[in-house]
């Protein structure tokens, strides 16, 4: 990796990971009273193993000068790596607190291990770390082979990539040492959302610089999303996380707002956090790779343009929907609940063209299991965007509100729709990466395929059902005028429904491993003899593109 | 006119509807217009061009 | 116009500001108005602030993810008000920064949690939920009757507060420390001089039923007494209700 840097930009890379190790070792002095002391040291020791990888290779002889006439597809290979290791471990963390609610003493008797702790290490491990990772990985790819251009330079993929796996580090480890600002999905401190920024800055800037080389005059659309994805996250990102730290010392915050303005930013927060990062980013994904795949053109290109509008707008509305008859005023509850369910109609189009893309080619999705991850994923975005706007009307969303169906709902995405589109697009990306003939193993795919989807259906089931049953018992009434059951009733109830959940969780990790081992082999079966001619950005004649 | 909360929470709730049939009308508008037609197919084909006597 | 839309798409800039126009339009005029809704909520006279040692057992409800499972927001349904009391004003959360309003109740809803029970009941359930509850799901936590409880920085903490609008008085701040130590310590002069600064209705108490050091148990447990009695606004809003039918 580093012997594909010139020696300029080894000298460069020197003086970042310098940087990186002042600032950890700052951090960690300021805060040496505090558990900010930690993670300064774990900034400190990053940036000096970094600094040692780089000083390793730093008289390597210059690489290969035509270089510059191929994309740059390094950061992608290693993007793919982590973002699967991300799911292994998250998902093995996921499990293990799904089992915790069968059997709350299978932990050690330390805070590290508690429920209240590991919950937030899986849900950033599952959305930042594994759809993090894929996202950038793929936004890269797609965005070379859409403009036709290479990678606007050769550190700065490097510096969004490990930067960004550094800040999912310092939310895992920071969580079970205790650190969280405790607003949902946004859990991270004030010193890693700074970081963050700085990060998502040069991700930016390098996806504009990118795109002013193209060749082609027209941004495909799949570009659209992934700039959405990354512009709008930036916003909420910044905007939600606005705190007063305790000290420079202390890794403890508190947010600027309170109360209701609190609730309102967080969930309007939470709400476009799916948006933009759960569904733009990887409809990005779906509109580059299902086609390819399938070999078919999108079913209507002007389709997925009135999609992006409307997701881009409405998205945005809707987060209020988490707070029916909350405090929060009655007329923001009305405003959440009429996007939302507008919000259908722009969701259903994005899935319901991925299908008709399909339609013609069913033999394919029969026979071959990463175009049926694709499918079942845009069914299940079909499904799931449904779901979400039909429990965002007030009457449904006082039964399921605060039950294990809104846990369905969020899974019947991040499982039927995230990961599946993730597993398809890799399984179609990683033999073009290292130029491989296919994967290492069709079985192995195919043995994933049903481990996810079994997985999945037996997860969402089981939640619908405990959710249902939770929310019925809790608005009960006996015949005599008082409430049928007590809390711990409904408690009782959802053993069975908790262990089936545990159950499908295990499957869809298995799933994961096998994944993951598949690539891993496939990265170390034989190179095609001579790299296909066309994978390669067009040679550059005269000025770039605009 | 006053800038008090009524103001606020009357804006909010009118004029998110204008705003959104503007950026729908604009949206379709672009999307069906036909001159477009044929930029948009050939961006919906261009992912397909480097497909050649491949194997992905 | 269409021309314009074609080179847009072209300049990516100005694609760019294309995207948040169109997006940060929502974000902003459904925000706007919650930053003027003090204008139209009635001052609440009797609201105060959490005590320091209140605050940091806060801290620790957060840091253990307590939110995670249990909300503080009862909703304006009729079993809710039966099963957990009156139901939740904006004004409650007013002084929670973040607030905890939750958004899953895997156990109980918390908003009115205050006084319900006794500091011992709190402590043997905090230590192991089971041993009260037999088939409760709750992880035990042991730990908090372990840890000693860090205070010497409690000032910053509401100086911090004050920053984002928390009325803490100079005084207040100043004497953090001695008043986390003396709301826990019944019997100390401290004690006295918290209760001048916070009123004689705060709770003095010793919290985690050990006169030792002040632990994070003892933190934790004063703060899950205070939960819904910041104010009495709710109640007495239930009860002008209930004569007004």
């Amino acid at each position: 990796m580093v012997s594909q840097l010139t020696r300029d930009e080894r000298g460069s890379a020197m003086i970042l990971c310098v940087i990186l190790t002042l600032f950890g070792a700052t951090l960690g002095l300021m805060g040496r009273d505090d558990v900010l002391g930690w993670h300064g040291a774990l900034l400190a020791l990053s940036g000096m193993v970094l600094l040692f990888v780089v000083m390793n290779k730093l008289y390597d002889p210059d690489p290969d000068p035509d270089r510059v006439t191929r994309y740059y597809d390094d950061p992608t290979k290693v993007g793919v790596i982590v973002s699967m290791m991300w799911l292994v471990f998250a998902t093995f963390v996921g499990d293990w607190v799904a089992w915790l609610l069968v059997y709350p003493e299978a932990t050690f008797d330390a805070g590290w291990s508690s429920f209240g702790r590991l919950r937030p290490v899986h849900t950033t491990g599952v959305i930042f770390g594994f759809g993090g990772n894929a996202l950038i990985a793929t936004s890269f790819h797609v965005l070379q082979r859409t403009s036709r251009a290479r990678l606007a330079g050769s550190l700065a993929p490097w510096i969004v990539l490990i930067g960004f796996n550094l800040f999912c580090l310092l939310a895992v480890t920071g969580y079970m040492f205790g650190i969280t600002a405790s607003k949902e999905y946004a859990e991270p401190e004030w010193y890693a959302d700074l970081f963050l920024v700085v990060i998502w800055v040069v991700y930016f800037v390098l996806y504009l610089r990118t795109l002013a080389r193209r060749q082609e005059p027209h941004i495909y659309v799949a570009n659209w999303y992934f700039l959405a994805f990354i512009l709008v996250v930036a916003i909420l990102h910044i905007i939600n996380n606005l705190a007063v730290p305790v000290s420079l010392g202390h890794a403890k915050s508190y947010s600027l707002f309170s109360g209701v303005q609190d609730a309102m930013t967080q969930w309007w927060y939470g709400h476009n956090a799916v948006a933009f990062f759960l569904t733009s980013g990887f409809l990005g994904m779906l509109y580059y790779y299902l086609p390819r795949r399938a070999g078919r053109p999108i079913f209507s290109y002007r389709m997925s343009i009135i999609s992006f509008w409307g997701i881009t707008f409405l998205y945005m509305w809707a987060g209020s929907h988490h707070l029916h008859y909350t405090a929060l005023p009655h007329w923001v509850q009305n405003l959440g609940m009429t996007f939302s369910i507008i919000l259908v109609v722009p969701s259903w189009a994005s899935a319901g063209h991925a299908l008709l893309t399909l339609n013609g080619a069913w033999e394919k999705v029969r026979d071959d299991a990463t175009l049926r991850f694709m499918f079942v994923a845009a069914v299940f975005y079909g499904l799931s965007t449904f779901e979400g706007s039909f429990m965002a009307i007030r009457p449904v969303n006082s039964l399921s509100h605060y039950t294990d169906w809104t846990v369905g709902h969020v899974h019947a995405g991040a499982l039927g729709w995230v990961a599946m589109i993730t597993f398809g697009t890799f399984y179609t990306l990683v033999p073009m990466l290292w130029n491989r003939e296919r994967m290492y193993s069709s079985r192995l795919i195919e043995a994933h395929f049903w481990l996810a989807l079994a997985g999945t259906v037996i997860y969402v089931f089981a939640m619908w059902n405990s959710g249902i049953v939770q929310g019925l018992m809790w608005r009960a009434y006996a015949e005599n005028g008082t409430l049928a059951y007590s809390f711990i009733d409904s408690v009782d109830a959802m053993r069975p429904y908790y262990f089936a959940r545990a159950v499908g969780g295990f499957l869809f990790f298995l799933g994961g491993v096998i994944g993951l081992y598949n690539i891993w082999m496939t990265t170390r079966m034989p190179t095609m003899e001579k790299p296909p001619v066309y994978d390669l950005p067009p040679v550059v004649e005269a000025e770039p593109a605009e | 006119m006053e800038f008090d909360h009524n103001f606020f929470v009357g804006f909010a709730k009118s004029y998110g509807l204008f705003h959104m049939m503007v950026i729908f009308f604009g949206a379709v508008v672009y999307a069906y217009w036909p001159s477009n037609q044929e930029k948009f197919d050939r961006a919906a084909n261009s992912i397909l061009e480097e497909d050649e006597g491949t194997q992905s | 116009m269409l021309d314009k839309h074609a080179k847009l798409e072209r300049n990516a800039l100005a694609f760019v500001f294309a995207i948040i126009f169109v997006a940060s339009i929502g974000g902003i005029v459904e925000i706007a108005p919650l930053f003027t809704i003090d204008e139209t909520v009635e001052e609440v006279e009797d609201m105060r602030v959490y005590t320091p040692l209140e605050v940091a057992g806060r801290n620790i409800y957060i840091r253990e993810g307590c939110y995670a499972c249990h909300s503080q927001m009862i909703r304006t349904l009729q079993d809710e008000v039966e099963r957990y009391g009156p139901y939740s004003l904006a004004v409650e959360s007013q002084y929670d920064h973040p607030m905890l309003w939750g958004s899953k109740r895997t156990g109980p809803d918390l908003a009115r949690l205050g006084e319900k029970y006794s500091d011992a009941w709190h402590v043997a359930h905090l230590i192991n939920p089971r041993d009260v509850v037999p088939s409760s799901v709750m992880p035990s936590y042991a730990w908090l009757q372990r840890n000693s409880l860090r205070y010497d920085d409690m000032g910053l903490h509401l100086a911090a507060l004050r920053k984002v609008g928390v009325p803490y008085t100079d005084e207040m701040i100043a004497s953090a420390s001695h008043d986390t130590y003396g709301q826990a310590r019944p019997d100390s002069e401290r004690a006295d001089e918290f209760l001048e600064r916070y009123g004689e209705d705060s709770n003095v108490r010793l919290f985690d039923g050990d006169p030792g050091r002040v632990t994070e148990m003892d933190a934790l447990v004063a703060y899950l007494q205070i939960l819904g009695r910041l104010t009495d606004a709710a109640h007495q809003q239930a009860n002008d209700q209930t004569e007004g039918d």
